[in-house]
């Protein structure tokens, strides 16, 4: 037994407070997120159009059984309108592309832009040329250096917190990088996700496990032509822990949860 | 506790998760924990536990922010004993 956040027990109250407390204090976040949200919306149809076209025909991605992970993702999100948070395997530079792809076909975006996610790409990957900041501010991305400055990552976490809060959603992967050894690995979670779930009350956390089947290990994309399953489990971590202890603790919940994801995915295999 | 026994402590917490050693030997307030000691960012927040286990402190997520330089986390850590 856990509890959420230190509060009076009403989470929505509290997930107002936290809106209300980004709005106070960093009333420049909000106005730049919502000039992002209202771009990305509106540019849309092609950015998502084109994202799409781009795994089907060029690289000719497949998501297996992709109806069922659809369905799935729709009865968890129908379930409740607690905040969702997306945590994720990371093997390649377009896991956040395929996960999206999974979960929803880009009609289903373009008709419900507010559950596509937010992504946080390495800046060092995504964000080193002036068309490449362009694009990643059409396609949802708040871009974050890893291992930089504490203010700048503490930033983009703040932002994260306020767009979950207030009922959006981000893709975040808990082991920050893509996995060297190509597995969930529980020491090379960061804690900035569990300091976004214990910082937004009644957060749940959409586990999405993604691999291609030909996928050994990490690297730039699944190979083209593959075939990626996917498997999503919704989870709602909580822990009696205070401070950065807290967050570790929520972090690990889901770090073990995607492991014994990926057990399941190999098991399955065998 | 001064401040000189407060960093002393400090690198010694850290050393375990420096992969600078060079940069570790001549350690000072203005040494950046992940640029120059080199440490994981995400073994921060075991870092930061260890401060908390050694020292009998809290620290928040927010107070986490503020540290880049062995001296944050001095000034960070004398603040709250």
């Amino acid at each position: 037994m856990g509890q959420d956040v230190a509060s009076g027990g009403d989470p929505q109250a509290d997930r107002e407070n936290v809106i209300r407390n980004a709005e106070r204090t960093d009333p420049g976040m909000v106005r730049r997120h919502a000039q992002q949200r209202l771009v990305s919306m509106v540019a849309g149809p092609i950015w998502v159009g084109v994202s799409v076209l781009v795994m089907r025909l060029y690289f000719r991605y497949r998501i297996a059984d992709v109806r069922r992970v659809r369905a799935s993702y729709r009865r968890i999100r129908a379930e409740s309108k607690a905040p969702l948070l997306i945590c994720a395997n990371h093997l390649t530079m377009v896991d956040s592309f395929l996960i999206a792809w999974a979960l929803g076909s880009g009609l289903y975006w373009l008709l419900h832009p507010d559950e596509l996610p937010w992504n946080t790409p390495e800046r060092k990957n995504f964000g080193r040329t002036r068309l490449q900041r362009f694009l990643i501010f059409v396609a949802k991305c708040i871009p974050i250096t890893r291992g930089g400055a504490r203010e700048d990552v503490g930033e983009v976490l703040e932002r994260v917190k306020y767009l979950v809060a207030q009922g959006e959603t981000a893709c975040i992967f808990p082991e920050a990088g893509r996995s060297r050894t190509g597995r969930v690995e529980e020491n090379a979670a960061a804690w900035g996700v569990g300091r976004i779930v214990g910082a937004v009350p009644g957060c749940r956390v959409l586990c999405v496990y993604q691999r291609g089947r030909k996928q050994t290990t990490w690297g730039d994309w699944p190979e083209p032509g593959d075939t990626l399953d996917v498997s999503i489990a919704c989870i709602e971590p909580k822990s009696d822990a205070r401070g950065v202890r807290r967050s570790r603790d929520l972090a690990q919940q889901i770090v073990r949860q995607l492991m014994r994801m990926e057990e399941e995915h190999f098991d399955a295999r065998k | 506790m001064d401040r000189a026994e407060v960093m002393d402590r400090v690198v010694k917490i850290l050393t375990p998760w420096v992969k600078d050693e060079a940069a570790l030997a001549k350690v000072s307030m203005e040494t950046n924990i992940l640029e120059d000691l080199k440490v994981n960012s995400a073994r921060l927040v075991d870092v930061v536990i260890a401060f908390e286990d050694d020292f009998d402190i809290e620290i928040a997520d927010e107070d986490v922010d503020q540290v880049n330089t062995v001296g944050d986390a001095v000034n960070l850590i004398s603040g709250k004993l």
